[in-house]
């Protein structure tokens, strides 16, 4: 092989000049030294490298760039930055470690660090699924009945104790005892239908279910057991010849291949848990699509064909009265992203109406009439002023904010950490001397405050609460599942 | 709170009875100072476990439940029953204000010399509490806020438990599986004999201070003094240690601004690549790098770093304050939770 003897030379001198430099890596550039901050800068590093210096640590870019421009002292938000050239390359900028005010490692309030810091990760987990089946190996461990889950654990008949624990009672350790049996450990509770994780513990030791093979992380712990209790059954009565038939739709991207039905005496089934809302469908028949011949709900799919059409949850029925003589009234809002062409309402004898299928949640909207915006005057909920002000439901309301009304009381609004302490709030509404105003929340913990006549204050008739970083007090509410 | 900030953040407690307020930061007496809290909660003595472990000598497990980085233990506390922190770096019972207002009994004035406040400690007396099979009665406690805790983690918090009640008991931590099992020791601290001695990989020396642990460890060399606390949800390093021990550390990250009272703060997250135990070397844990010196004084000791949720998952850890002596069965990596 022929080589190029001076620009073999000049390769290695590189290699040996960068070797005693030493590129420093961005992931290293920080230290502390004797109480001080210290920050080793390489000037040959590339926009995408100091970028990441400054990610990592937090750096103020112009204080990077001064240093690496020769600055010797720089002064950023009242601190002042020295540096100390150490080579052709490299620089070091360094500052005396910062305590906190009161000398503390860890001030007053408390100490905050990125999420992705130590693999901490606090994945919010999804608590809603479009759809669930189970996987028993032995069906007797679980049946779900009119709302009645059973849960059986066979055998372990030498335990002293035995706890059901889940994401239904909040992972409690102690609400929940089994009862012994010959057999083993039962225990039956109430379940709305929905995914939910859980546990045994059996003598003080957590024990995921046997005879499940589906587990389910909350974020903390992975192998938790995970059962649905159904809410609904795919029926297609006859085609007894048909070799297989599937159900699919929008809840699994309608995947072809996802749900086989079992064959049974009189057509084919397909029990499942299917979140609350509208669902498109349709059968697979042996490859061949159609809809349901039991539903007379269809959608068009916007390709000439149609698909049926399941409604899981409560029915609103939007109503407005009047307007008859106007031409085109529909319903929008927060469902159905505003969109103010979706939900055409029906004309009936006294004015007009939509029945709409919502899961459990908080909704605002507006009826569009012949173009013009206006809130139901049916329902006196409302929250925002002006034209930001919209009617407000809430379906399956599990909570309802009280005050008690007295003399001289003209306006009192609900605010919190619900909606973000918005000062608007949400209008409460006076009905038998109580202004009420029934909301849907999520499981958790909750800081509210009433505003009365313009005046916050807390809730008299709730006895917890926090004092807040105004000095002032917060009410506390906790909404269990 | 946290949400709103930035609900990409989250408030990482470090030590959860130093935060917030007069009564969590001073955990116990500092020496160099006038004694502000002197153990009020002397509840059995090594010679008295009587009625409070069940009769019939099989250890006592407690389920823990787990949010994060943080582990609970479900108590009854007189008519209520809630998620009590598993914090052995509390040297007393500790209450959430919220939920034990009304029955706050003492109320009197802090002295300023630690915290320089002058807000008032609150302390209370509970009839009884219950833990698994374990019953305590007439104890007292000091009532403080822990609200921040439970926005933080979204869990109702009744208040914190470390080892002050179970003192006279070995207690294993296997926070791999989410369990503390307690045993009852004779007064040589051996267990009893329906209970087999388990053989550690690890076994070292402790010294318990005012209900708090504390071990001697190596890090570059140098010997540090480490108190043990599972309310922590980090490893601690002093930011102040020597050049020899910080040479060792990597430091991978530095946050920004840490809250509005403590003004413009380094925290400092790093890697411990040289923990040693005795003659075993840690793997790699995360620690964060900041200043103890006021929580040494709060612990009446000096103080080079705190041991929390990185080092106790590194396996089973034993605690015999009989004894005083700590062992460890490591985890295989796979184990240890990420």
């Amino acid at each position: 092989m022929k080589g190029h003897p001076f620009l073999l030379n000049i390769i290695l001198l590189s290699m040996l000049t960068s070797a005693a430099m030493g590129q420093v890596s961005p992931k290293e550039a920080c230290r502390i030294d004797d109480g001080q901050l210290v920050f080793t800068l390489d000037l040959q590093w590339s926009p995408a490298q100091k970028q990441e210096v400054a990610r990592l640590f937090n750096l103020d870019s112009a204080v990077m760039a001064g240093a690496l421009s020769g600055k010797s002292i720089i002064v950023s938000n009242g601190v002042e930055w020295k540096t100390k050239k150490l080579n052709a390359r490299t620089v070091e900028l360094f500052k005396p470690l910062s305590d906190p005010a009161n000398g503390d490692g860890f001030p007053d309030d408390v100490v905050m660090v990125d999420d992705d810091w130590a693999g901490f990760t606090m994945e919010p987990v999804r608590e809603s699924v479009d759809w669930g089946i189970n996987k028993f190996t032995r069906y007797t461990v679980f049946q779900y009945i009119h709302g009645v889950a059973r849960f059986y654990l066979p055998g372990h008949l030498n335990a002293k104790e035995v706890y059901l624990s889940g994401t239904f009672n909040r992972w409690s350790t102690t609400q929940m005892p089994m009862a012994r049996s010959d057999s083993g450990w039962t225990i039956k509770l109430k379940l709305k239908p929905g995914k939910y994780l859980y546990k045994f513990i059996i003598d003080g030791q957590w024990v995921p279910a046997p005879f499940n093979r589906q587990y389910g992380s909350d974020g903390n712990i992975h192998d938790n057991s995970v059962v649905f209790c159904f809410n609904h059954t795919f029926v297609l009565k006859g085609y007894k010849n048909a070799k297989e038939v599937y159900v699919t739709g929008s809840f699994n991207g309608w995947d072809p291949r996802g749900l086989r039905m079992f064959k049974t005496n009189y057509g084919w089934v397909f029990p499942m848990y299917l979140r609350e809302g509208t669902h498109a469908y349709k059968f697979l028949v042996d490859g061949v699509w159609m809809t349901d011949p039991l539903s007379k709900m269809v959608v068009a799919d916007g390709a000439g064909h149609f698909n049926s059409l399941i409604g899981i949850g409560d029915t609103v029925l939007f109503r407005l009265k009047g307007y008859s003589s106007s031409k085109n009234v529909v319903v929008t809002g927060n469902f159905n992203g505003w969109n103010a062409v979706g939900l055409k309402m029906s004309k009936t004898s006294d004015g007009w109406q939509f029945p709409y299928v919502l899961s459990s949640g908080n909704y605002e909207y507006k009826f569009v009439v012949d173009g013009n915006w206006i809130t139901d005057p049916a329902n006196p909920y409302t929250v925002g002023f002006g034209a930001t002000k919209n009617s407000f439901v809430a379906v399956r309301a599990n909570h309802t904010f009280i005050f008690e009304d007295k003399a001289g009381i003209n306006s009192v609004l609900v605010t919190g950490s619900f909606n973000g302490w918005n000062r608007d709030g949400y209008r409460m509404v006076l009905k038998d001397r109580q202004w009420t105003f029934p909301i849907r929340l999520k499981p958790g913990k909750y800081t509210y405050k009433f505003i009365v006549n313009g005046k916050w204050v807390l809730d008299p008739r709730n006895e917890l609460w926090e004092e807040n970083e105004y000095g002032t007090n917060n009410s506390i509410l906790w909404v269990e599942n | 709170m946290t949400l709103i900030r930035n609900i990409f953040q989250v408030l990482v407690v470090v030590s959860l009875t130093f935060v917030s307020t007069p009564v969590s930061r001073a955990r116990m007496g500092p020496v160099d100072i006038k004694p502000l809290f002197l153990p009020e909660i002397v509840i059995f003595t090594s010679q008295s476990p009587a009625g409070v472990f069940p009769e019939g000598a099989s250890p006592v497990v407690i389920p823990l439940k787990r949010s994060g980085r943080l582990f609970f233990m479900e108590v009854r506390i007189d008519n209520q029953v809630g998620n009590f922190i598993f914090d052995t770096g509390s040297s007393k019972l500790v209450l959430n204000k919220t939920y034990f207002r009304k029955f706050i009994v003492v109320d009197e004035e802090e002295a300023g010399g630690v915290t320089g406040s002058t807000e008032g400690i609150c302390r209370t007396s509970v009839k009884s509490l219950k833990v698994a099979d374990l019953h305590f009665s007439n104890l007292s406690a000091d009532v403080t806020a822990l609200g921040h805790i439970e926005d933080r983690r979204g869990i109702k918090i009744l208040g914190l438990l470390g080892l002050s009640l179970l003192k006279d008991l070995e207690i294993v931590v296997d926070l791999n599986h989410n369990e503390l099992h307690l045993f009852r020791l004779d007064k040589k601290g051996n267990r009893l004999v329906t209970h087999p001695q388990r053989r550690f990989d690890l076994v070292h020396k402790v010294a318990e201070h005012n209900n708090v642990l504390f071990v001697k460890a190596k890090i570059g060399g140098e010997q540090l003094d480490f108190c043990l606390d599972s309310g922590a949800e980090s490893n601690v390093l002093s930011s102040y240690s020597s050049k020899s021990v910080l040479g060792t550390v990597t430091i991978l990250k530095r946050s920004g601004m840490v809250g509005v009272a403590s003004g413009q703060t380094d925290v400092l997250y790093g890697m411990m690549n040289d923990f040693n135990l005795g003659e075993r070397r840690f793997p790699a844990m995360r620690t964060i790098l900041t200043n103890l010196h006021k929580m040494s004084k709060s612990y009446g000791m000096v103080i080079d770093g705190m041991l929390g949720y990185d080092f106790f998952c590194q396996g089973t850890i034993s605690l015999n304050l009989i004894r005083n002596e700590m062992g460890i069965c490591f985890s295989k990596v796979n184990d240890i939770p990420k």
